[in-house]
């Protein structure tokens, strides 16, 4: 596997280096003091469940709550100005409770269209399997939500919240899933955690991807995070991870894959997590035949200058961002200073991983003084752009509208 | 500062898309018809914001309803009308909610007192009912439990502020540390006397 994740700081070290020598004024940092974080209040702690209190204890200060019962958290692009996301600012969705596992009990049972039932412990996993590092894009569907008007039922996701794009360690899902032998009818499989509700009545979430998804080299079943331990609000001890598509699929405190014949059936499959073929006006049901969310489309956000940053006029800016897509590949990052009047390519760093974010910069030398703003726009290999504003669907899923960050240029 | 920041955000936040910094939505329903079924089958598994967030439309809201019934919230069907006709009145995205409504003060004149303002809108009729258990005891059954002991007041005060490790079944008791000592005492009091 590719030890190097290919996503280095150079583009922002050589820039940094020619900055200093000019004296160019970077980003006040008071701009990154204004976020007043909000802190999620105290609920229930039930036996063999994490806190909240513990889980944002472990998260970067700027990390925002947007609900406390099931909790949800996330950083705004700023605060993702890194080549890939440190756990701290890794954003949280659960959708009950957080487990509290005990990985030496843990177990990881494959059933269904297999030709044997297996099982593993987490020792056997990391023995048994070859050990793979990849980074690549793990987004909730609903992430960026609060893009829609009118807003969508859901999590309040900031137009750049409910993202990132960590290193992962783990072994392949093909890998475990050969081990049991997959029969030649198999088409779907299903993983299920071992997360739960306050109330026995409450459904487990489970999700079905696609074989051919599930046999891609970079789906994994995740053992670590970032080269450390897997932290217990992102699955520990097991996780699936499939990148590129909505964050549901990669289901987290993963103890069972089901190998089935047809998409798994349950709300989690065929009420939540589904889009619209083609477009409904707002305010409107969900069609009987509309699809289940899966790869995410073409997107991009602006993770420097921060909004409200201070640059002084005739010293340079650097723009900085990150582009992905689900599936494919970025081929073009372009920027716009005038509202989308006119466009300019930014350069990309397009090594890394196949399902990595690409870092997209480009220097700023702003001639006058005021307020100023910077768009991004990014075209996927086959020709797909972000548009200004994503097609309205009844769940909120796959905003991916331009971003826009306005700074201000002193004289 | 913070409504400053929320300000300039705006300014620069295009037409179509919010700022990141909004106002904090309400930790508890609105008061009207039919707020105490909506509290007790929906702020069990998530928080009343996820009501107060967002203003729906009515066919939002009766898909949301279905949905969380997948989910496994525990509504009869027969408690499925009142709860959308409550959702649909008042956070309606195409209707502002009724004025001084009058039917809520009734709803709480009808429903007692102080106490019954303070047991919907810290949810603790979420869990508990007057006299049916749902996903805890019943008040009377928690009066039953206490009769006769002279430590009860200070025992079920502790119990509600700190919340329990799940005595009376699988599901453990919500810490509510928000409550003022007066309204605890006021709670604690009304509690013990339902037997």
């Amino acid at each position: 596997m590719n030890r190097n994740n290919g996503l280095n700081d150079v583009t922002r070290r050589a820039f940094l280096t020619r900055a200093a020598a000019a004296g160019a004024a970077m980003s006040s940092p008071a701009a990154f003091a204004q976020v007043a974080p909000k802190p999620p209040i105290a609920v229930a702690e039930p036996a063999g469940t994490v806190s909240n209190s513990a889980i944002m204890a472990e998260k970067f200060s700027a990390m925002q709550a947007h609900s406390d019962r099931p909790l949800t958290a996330s950083v705004t692009a700023e605060y993702h100005h890194f080549a890939a996301t440190p756990n701290d600012r890794m954003f949280v969705r659960n959708n009950l409770l957080t487990p509290d596992l005990d990985a030496s009990k843990h177990r990881l049972t494959v059933k269904g269209l297999v030709d044997r039932d297996v099982s593993f412990s987490i020792d056997e996993l990391r023995k048994n399997f070859p050990q793979v590092r990849t980074q690549a894009m793990l987004e909730c569907a609903g992430s960026g939500r609060t893009g829609f008007v009118p807003r969508p039922s859901g999590t309040p996701w900031p137009t750049t919240g409910g993202m990132g794009c960590p290193v992962w360690n783990g072994v392949r899902l093909r890998d475990v899933l050969n081990a049991a032998g997959v029969k030649p009818n198999a088409a779907h499989v299903a993983g299920q955690g071992g997360d739960f509700g306050v109330i026995a009545t409450v459904a487990p979430v489970i999700r079905s991807i696609p074989l051919a998804k599930a046999m891609e080299q970079h789906t994994l079943v995740v053992l670590g995070m970032n080269d450390g331990p897997l932290p217990k609000v992102h699955g520990y001890p097991l996780r699936l991870m499939v990148p590129g598509w909505a964050g549901s699929a990669s289901t987290k405190w993963l103890h069972t894959l089901t190998v089935l014949d047809v998409p798994f059936k349950g709300t989690y499959m065929d009420t939540s997590y589904r889009i619209p073929r083609n477009a409904v006006k707002p305010g409107e049901k969900m069609p009987p035949d509309a699809a289940v969310t899966e790869a995410w489309p073409v997107k991009s956000m602006i993770t420097h200058p921060a909004p409200n940053a201070v640059f002084k006029v005739g010293k340079p800016v650097l723009v900085e961002g990150r582009a992905w897509v689900g599936e494919g590949a970025i081929d073009r990052v372009d920027v716009s200073f005038d509202e989308g009047a006119t466009w300019q390519r930014a350069a990309i760093n397009s090594g890394g991983d196949k399902y990595a974010w690409r870092v997209f910069s480009i220097e700023h030398w702003p001639k006058r003084s005021g307020y100023a703003t910077v768009l991004a726009r990014a075209t996927d290999e086959r020709g797909h752009t972000q548009p200004i504003v994503a097609t309205w669907n009844p769940l909120g899923y796959f905003w991916n509208g331009m971003h826009r960050v306005g700074f201000v240029v002193e004289a | 500062m913070r409504r400053l920041v929320a300000v300039a955000a705006g300014l620069f936040v295009m037409a179509a898309v919010a700022p990141a910094q909004e106002a904090e939505p309400s930790r508890t329903l609105m008061p009207g018809k039919g707020v105490e079924i909506t509290t007790a089958r929906c702020v069990i598994c998530h928080d009343a914001q996820h009501i107060t967030r967002t203003k729906l439309s009515r066919g939002e809201w009766e898909f949301n309803i279905k949905n969380m019934i997948e989910r496994g919230a525990p509504i009869a069907p027969a408690e499925i009308a009142p709860i959308l006709e409550y959702l649909a009145t008042y956070y309606n995205r195409d209707s502002a909610p009724p004025a001084a409504d009058a039917s809520a003060s009734a709803s709480a004149e009808a429903g007692g007192d102080a106490v019954t303002r303070l047991l919907t809108t810290n949810a603790c009729t979420a869990c508990h009912q007057p006299d049916k258990r749902i996903v805890g005891p019943s008040f009377k059954e928690v009066a039953v439990k206490y009769a006769g002991d002279v430590a009860a007041p200070g025992a079920l005060a502790k119990k509600i502020r700190e919340g329990g490790a799940g005595a009376w079944g699988a599901v453990p008791m919500p810490p509510n540390a928000g409550l003022s000592d007066a309204d605890l005492s006021q709670v604690v009091g009304w509690i013990l006397q339902q037997k």
